[in-house]
């Protein structure tokens, strides 16, 4: 019976991979646990292993190709004789439970044509205020009692589809209310001990994708997407400070949780450890700061200012150079690949949240400089050495009573995406200490 | 028990079936006798008609039932809504629908206001037996699709079968209906071979048929596209793109509600139609889908049909003319963003 190697999810918000390297070749012998091919996503290259041992018989996915996570991507047989029929095997193949990216009542449009398009989504955006909705997304969001204003299109030219209105009442329906009228996208996943992820300035839980993978195993991972991020509520008004951020998470948490905030999400984690101390077990702070200087202040304001007026491609080209280090810059590959899952991160943030999250920043700045010290949860500071827009997170680190620090040597602001596993391992071993009671 | 016959053959089944069945069944036109009144010379059915479709009648029926008549569509045409109002069931030959201009009056304002002036106490069941559509290399002159004219005007009903089957059953349903019906026959399909069953049977007006179904979007055929988009849905699927085939079948009655309720699964629509653009049964479509299914469209409404040229006699052109399963997939793909 051959063994299927398929796409595999990587992370909540992994809907396909890119083929990128067979290490393998056809009627090579494989070993369990080998890496067979190296896959590609928005955030990261991947090694994914051979889930049994044999002989690599056919594979059914060309590099470059990109497929929806469960593709079937190869097949291994015990024996190099075994007897084996390619075409048959890829007709009997079913994704395995858990693939399907679409919810089952979604309508009638099948899943074949409902790619998400990053760039559709992209010229919907641009098109502010003008994004186009099919009559279909109009009516069922009118059955369903929603706005579209929100939903970002994955029709032609970003027109929002009927497909996409069911998907994001789908998603809806799983928003967990944090105040009165406001409801926040916490994709969680896992099972254990809670861990928190909140994302910095003008960034969704999907800069966490490597950390939730990795730690999935162990705990329940709820990333929290703020207000008027991704698929969160965006209240108009007033809301977007960081101690209403800091409420929002507290309303959230049930029991107290390992609190991981990176830039602007430490400082809510700051935040909510002075606050609500009662509901932070740990906390993580990767490149936080509690003043913001003035570039950080200034690369924000141009941020929130050309997320209005250009696409999420140029921004993200843009800020390349401040949140990453040379290294990345340098590796056409790599700043390609994780210059396109910026775009697709920064399109999922409009101009008007960032402006009032920059408000809420600005107020904020400053303001608990003279509070670390009565930080009591066991804290870790990630510093990253090669940042930018953070240059005071190592002394964020000395003020906070026993705090531990990791330094990332040569990494920019950035580090949960150019040193994914050093951070997640980070994460990992400083959440493990606190749980056994040895932190100190 | 279903054989295979040609779309033509199919048609001739039909009339030797409808005039075995009812004596008021008549058939009048040009050549369709293959001349008649020359019976002293011995020559009988010699051809029937350019397509065949009449081959036989003559020889089974008499002279007197099949009658070829001389090159006047408005005499032979008049004379049939005046057989039709006395008493009569004929079923006239009107060789090539573009030739409507010279014979328009006994349809437009005779056969089609009879029962409505007379307050329902005449009835014209006239049915007008007319070839349609490019593709044979016929010339701006004989290649046209015409019906949306006839499909315009009320007190007629316009039908247009894609497949020998239902060329067979719309025809005799037409012959036996009480109203005018002009029946259009596909010059491209008149070889087309299909299983057509045996027997008498009719295939109601006013019903379209599935083709195929899928749920990504629907294509609506009217005769020869019927076969374009079935081609067109068949390249789609391996794209992953599945696609439902409305045969619209009758033009007038049209079966909005097959229409609608596709639409309703797929939210896309493209109507494909050989007819120039303006005015046509495709543009009417989409106005139908606008008007009565705004709320289920999820992509606009394309329409694949002929441009809004006279029908070309270069081959080269005229197939450039025709719409292509390519020109409906090019649709399609833009709809979904493919």
């Amino acid at each position: 019976m051959p063994i299927a190697v398929a796409m595999p999810k990587l992370g909540m918000t992994m809907e396909e991979g890119m083929v990128v390297e067979w290490r393998t070749a056809i009627g090579d012998p494989v070993t369990a646990g080998e890496v067979v091919v190296v896959i590609e996503t928005d955030k990261a290259a991947n090694d994914l292993e051979a889930p049994a041992s044999g002989v690599l018989r056919h594979v059914y996915v060309a590099v470059d190709e990109t497929v929806p996570c469960g593709t079937l991507l190869a097949a291994i047989t015990a024996e190099a004789d075994e007897e084996f029929d390619a075409d048959a095997f890829l007709a009997a193949y079913a994704p395995p439970v858990g693939f399907e990216s679409r919810p089952p009542d979604a309508g009638a449009a099948a899943p074949s044509v409902a790619r998400p398009q990053v760039a559709a989504a992209e010229a919907a955006r641009l098109a502010r205020g003008a994004v186009p909705v099919t009559p279909a997304a109009r009516a069922l969001a009118r059955r369903l009692g929603i706005g579209t204003s929100g939903i970002s299109g994955s029709g032609p030219g970003g027109r929002v589809v009927r497909a996409d209105v069911a998907a994001w009442a789908e998603r809806r329906a799983r928003l967990r209310p944090v105040a009165e009228g406001v409801a926040l996208d916490v994709p969680t996943e896992g099972a254990g001990d809670p861990v928190v992820l909140l994302p910095g300035f003008g960034s969704d839980v999907s800069v966490f994708a490597q950390q939730t993978a990795a730690l999935t195993a162990r705990h329940r991972v709820l990333g929290v997407n703020p207000r008027g991020v991704a698929g969160s509520d965006a209240p108009a008004d007033a809301g977007y400070g960081v101690d209403q951020a800091a409420r929002d998470v507290a309303a959230l948490i049930d029991a107290p949780a390992h609190v991981v905030g990176a830039s602007l999400g430490a400082a809510v984690a700051i935040e909510l450890a002075l606050t609500a101390p009662d509901k932070v077990r740990s906390l993580t702070l990767v490149t936080p700061f509690v003043e913001a200087d003035a570039r950080l202040h200034a690369v924000c304001e141009s941020w929130a200012r050309l997320a209005g007026e250009v696409p999420s491609t140029s921004l993200a080209s843009v800020l390349m150079p401040w949140m990453f280090s040379p290294d990345v810059l340098a590796d056409d590959h790599v700043r390609r690949r994780i210059q396109r899952g910026l775009a697709a991160t920064l399109a999922r943030v409009p101009a008007a949240t960032l402006e009032r999250t920059l408000a809420g920043l600005a107020a904020w700045s400053g303001t608990r400089a003279g509070d670390l010290g009565r930080i009591a949860a066991p804290t870790l500071v990630v510093v990253a050495g090669g940042d930018l827009l953070t240059r005071d997170s190592a002394s964020v680190a000395s003020a906070i009573p026993g705090a531990r620090r990791v330094d990332i040597a040569g990494a920019g602001h950035a580090v949960t995406i150019e040193a994914p596993g050093a951070v997640s391992d980070a994460i990992a071993s400083h959440v493990a200490l606190v749980e056994k009671g040895s932190h100190r | 028990m279903a054989r295979v016959l040609s779309y033509a053959m199919a048609i001739n089944e039909a009339l030797h079936i409808a005039m075995a069945a009812d004596p008021d069944v008549i058939v009048l036109g040009e050549d369709v006798a293959g001349g008649g009144g020359r019976e002293d010379q011995g020559i009988v059915d010699a051809w029937g008609g350019p397509m065949g479709a009449t081959r036989g009648l003559i020889t089974a029926f008499g002279a007197g039932r099949v009658r070829d008549t001389p090159i006047s569509e408005m005499g032979f045409l008049g004379a049939g809504v005046g057989a039709a109002a006395t008493g009569l069931r004929p079923v006239v030959e009107l060789m090539f629908i573009d030739f409507l201009g010279v014979a328009l009056d006994p349809l437009l304002n005779q056969a089609s206001k009879l029962r409505y002036m007379f307050g329902g106490k005449a009835r014209v069941p006239l049915t007008v037996r007319t070839n349609v559509g490019g593709g044979n290399r016929a010339a701006a002159q004989h290649s046209q699709a015409l019906y949306a004219m006839t499909t315009a005007i009320p007190g007629l009903k316009t039908v247009f079968p894609s497949t020998p089957a239902d060329a067979k059953g719309l025809l005799l349903a037409s012959i036996r209906d009480d109203d005018p019906v002009v029946f259009c026959e596909g010059k491209s399909l008149m070889f087309l071979e299909g299983e057509v069953p045996e027997g008498d049977y009719e295939v109601p007006l006013g019903k379209a048929a599935i083709r195929r179904e899928g749920s990504d979007v629907t294509l609506v055929g009217i005769g020869r596209t019927v076969h374009t988009a079935l081609a067109a849905a068949a390249a789609l699927a391996e794209d992953g793109v599945q696609a439902t085939v409305i045969d619209l079948r009758s033009l007038y009655p049209r079966d909005d509600e097959a229409i609608l309720s596709s639409l309703a699964k797929t939210g896309r629509l493209v109507v494909v139609d050989e007819a120039p653009p303006h005015c046509g049964i495709a543009s009417d479509v989409a106005a139908l889908c606008v008007d009565r299914g705004f709320d289920l469209l999820d992509a606009p409404v394309k329409l694949v049909t002929a441009p809004h040229t006279p029908v070309p006699f270069s081959p080269v052109l005229e197939d450039a003319y025709l719409p292509t399963p390519e020109r409906v997939v090019a649709a399609v793909r833009e709809q979904v963003g493919l």
